[in-house]
């Protein structure tokens, strides 16, 4: 298929404008000089992602990715932020020495990943088999072929949760503990 | 579609559940002087979990459940019971140290219990969710009890590099893992077994079973992927870094071998090269750094690395040369539960010897022997099985491996196996020197000698179990033949 045949779908506008604010953002995440400026970029990196997914018809995936990342991770972000009083404003400590190398990894990573891709499938058609898959679908098989994954999934969120607050706790001073108070 | 649930099979897991959740609800209830319930109650719930195992094993049927994605069969048996003595000894080690040092108990019981769960789950799984579910909660729990020394700068310091690379290594895994989804439309190791096949050529698929290796490469701490090894052994609580150093790389191994053995048999020319590459490279690399160690602890760690290239020999060796992968993986997993034990045991001793020396620096252990003959005898015993001196058990090991090379043939695989017969005489002298260093060296500062130093019931309980089973196996290897015979049956399942 040729660039302009494939221009011409208007479909595939939508798709080109996505990608580029996908990419502009992602870009701009690593090289903003303030943490909460990337923190939002990363807001519009991942709505283009969901916007990817929902043109994809995979529209569970696309509201996990907005209620999950973009409702609870970076808000999350930014609450750390505030609460660990790192410094809001421009930050030239933000910019490491040793970027040139990271770079050039992350770049030789795509170019292997795209060609990889490029290679298996050309320009063939993976055409939809089927019906979309709807969420209701998803949850049936949650909890019917992939119920195993499902509930040991729930074990690693309860085992993070537990951990990470004992882990962060104060710890409680041998007298405090003689008054009476449980660790 | 409906699935049925055969909840004898999964009988194991659950006690597993059914004994976490009640070490959870204790931990809330009962008062510090209690607490030790809490420990009593692991305990017992991880050797109640081994009935059902006991149960199904004398049963002997295969049961497959979820489209023969999770199978509990002889080979599903004999890791979970590994897995299980394993983490029961381990929680014998923790008792004390974890009450002794004032740490949060409830919650350390309970995260590694969570642990062990994954493991037995991941024994199971054949398709690429369980198994990737199945790792993650075996290694999760662990980033945070790693750095369970809270005021230790040098324990933030293990959890933190644990947690980086292995949440990296984690995202190399699952790209590997979801490029083979995306190129053979299969999750089930038996579909990935027939789509596969023959397509090593595509650089795809080349690029997805690369990343797959180099993800698990972390997991087992394989060099060139095992620079967070040293440090996290050595600034993690010691029960946890014994945990680190057995079940969860048994649990890495079995999940890379696993698919490599099941899932990918039809493109071995490509991962086995980068095997190969990695048997070598970590049974070098490792021994030579542990020549230069002088903490307890870091010595074990590099150990450990060299006793993974060890581990990888047959399956490489036997892959390069396209000889039946049959033997290799036999071989392999009665390595893995030889290793296992004196492995353990290892650091059992080292947890008792160190609260006479106040230290892991091998000079402290200068002379322990004079003091306390027991000890050093131990050292003895565990430190030669893992050089491989027979009558210990280290020595049937090292002979199962290179058996399975010798079956293989090939002049690559006589290289590689020169390699290891090199590595093993190198690691002999670091082992031998801490056995020296304990029985011949004058102690160069004072023992503590007091009540609290003796190694406390559970401790020494954990000690004759690995001592004997160590002893045990190295008189009669037939003991673990079996391990290497129910992995002949595999079943692919589906």
């Amino acid at each position: 298929m040729t660039f302009s045949a494939w221009i011409s779908e208007p479909i595939n506008w939508i798709f080109l404008l996505v990608g580029l604010v996908v990419l502009a953002s992602g870009f701009r995440v690593v090289t903003a000089k303030n943490v909460v400026h990337a923190a939002l970029l990363l807001v519009a990196a991942l709505a283009g992602t969901a916007g990817l997914f929902l043109m994809l018809a995979a529209e569970f995936v696309a509201w996990v990715l907005v209620l999950v990342y973009i409702g609870a991770v970076i808000v999350l972000f930014l609450f750390g932020i505030m609460i660990t009083r790192a410094p809001t404003g421009q930050d030239e400590g933000l910019d490491s020495e040793k970027k040139v190398v990271p770079a050039l990894l992350s770049v030789g990573v795509f170019v292997l990943m795209a060609w990889g891709s490029i290679d298996a499938f050309g320009t063939t058609l993976v055409g939809a088999t089927g019906d979309p898959i709807s969420t209701e679908l998803i949850g049936e098989s949650l909890l019917g072929r992939f119920v195993i994954p499902f509930e040991v999934v729930s074990f690693v969120l309860l085992a993070a949760l537990i951990g990470s607050i004992t882990l962060a706790r104060k710890d409680l001073t041998p007298i405090e503990e003689e008054e009476g108070r449980r660790v | 579609m409906t699935f049925t649930i055969d909840y004898l099979a999964l009988a194991p897991e659950l006690v597993i559940v059914g004994t976490l959740l009640v070490v959870f609800t204790l931990d809330m209830v009962l008062t510090r002087p209690k607490k030790f319930w809490i420990a009593t109650a692991a305990v017992a719930g991880t050797a109640l979990a081994a009935i059902p195992l006991v149960i199904l094993g004398v049963q002997g049927e295969t049961r497959s459940m979820f489209d023969g994605s999770y199978v509990v069969d002889e080979f599903a048996l004999v890791l979970k019971g590994l897995f299980i003595v394993a983490a029961y000894l381990v929680l014998l080690m923790s008792h004390h140290y974890i009450e002794s040092e004032r740490y949060y108990q409830g919650e350390y019981y309970f995260l590694l219990l969570a642990s062990v769960l994954g493991s037995l789950v991941m024994a199971s799984s054949r398709d690429l969710i369980i198994l990737f579910i199945g790792l993650e909660l075996t290694t999760a729990p662990l980033f945070l009890l790693t750095g369970w020394r809270k005021g230790d700068a040098k324990s933030n310091e293990a959890s933190l590099k644990y947690f980086i690379l292995g949440v990296l290594s984690t995202a190399i895994l699952l790209y590997g893992m979801s490029f083979l989804y995306g190129l053979t439309g299969e999750i089930t190791f038996s579909g990935l077994a027939e789509a596969t096949a023959g397509r090593g050529d595509e650089p795809a698929m080349v690029m997805a079973i690369l990343f797959v290796i180099v993800g698990f490469g972390f997991k087992i701490a394989a060099v060139p992927f095992h620079f967070w090894a040293p440090d996290t052994y050595e600034g993690a609580p010691t029960p946890i870094t014994a945990y680190l150093s057995v079940n969860s790389k048994i649990a890495g191994f079995v999940a890379l071998l696993l698919m490599l053995y099941i899932a990918l048999p039809g493109v071995s020319e490509v991962w086995a090269p980068a095997l190969w590459i990695l048997a070598a490279l970590s049974m070098t690399v490792g021994n030579l750094s542990a020549l230069r160690q002088t903490n307890i602890v870091r010595l074990l760690a590099y150990s450990s690395v060299a006793q993974a290239g060890f581990m990888l020999v047959p399956f490489a060796a036997a892959a390069v040369v396209g000889a039946d992968l049959e033997e290799a993986f036999a071989a392999t997993v009665v390595y893995l539960a030889i290793y296992a034990v004196m492995n353990l045991g290892a650091f059992a001793v080292v947890i008792a010897g160190a609260r006479k020396t106040r230290s892991g620096e091998l000079s402290a252990w200068a002379g322990l022997a004079q003091v306390d003959s027991r000890l050093g005898v131990l050292v003895a015993v565990f430190f030669f099985s893992l050089a491989g001196i027979p009558p210990l058990a280290g020595w049937f090991a090292k002979f199962a491996m290179f058996r399975s090379v010798m079956i293989a043939g090939g002049t690559t695989t006589v290289v590689l196996a020169v390699i290891a017969a090199v590595n093993a005489v190198i690691a002999l002298y670091y082992y031998a020197k801490v056995v020296k260093t304990v029985w011949v060296d004058d102690p160069t500062g004072e023992f503590v000698e007091d009540v609290e130093a003796a190694p406390a019931v559970s401790l020494r309980l954990a000690l004759w179990v690995s001592l004997a089973l160590t002893v045990a196996i190295g008189f009669f290897p037939a003991l673990v033949t079996f391990v290497g015979d129910a992995s002949r049956v595999i079943a692919v399942g589906g």
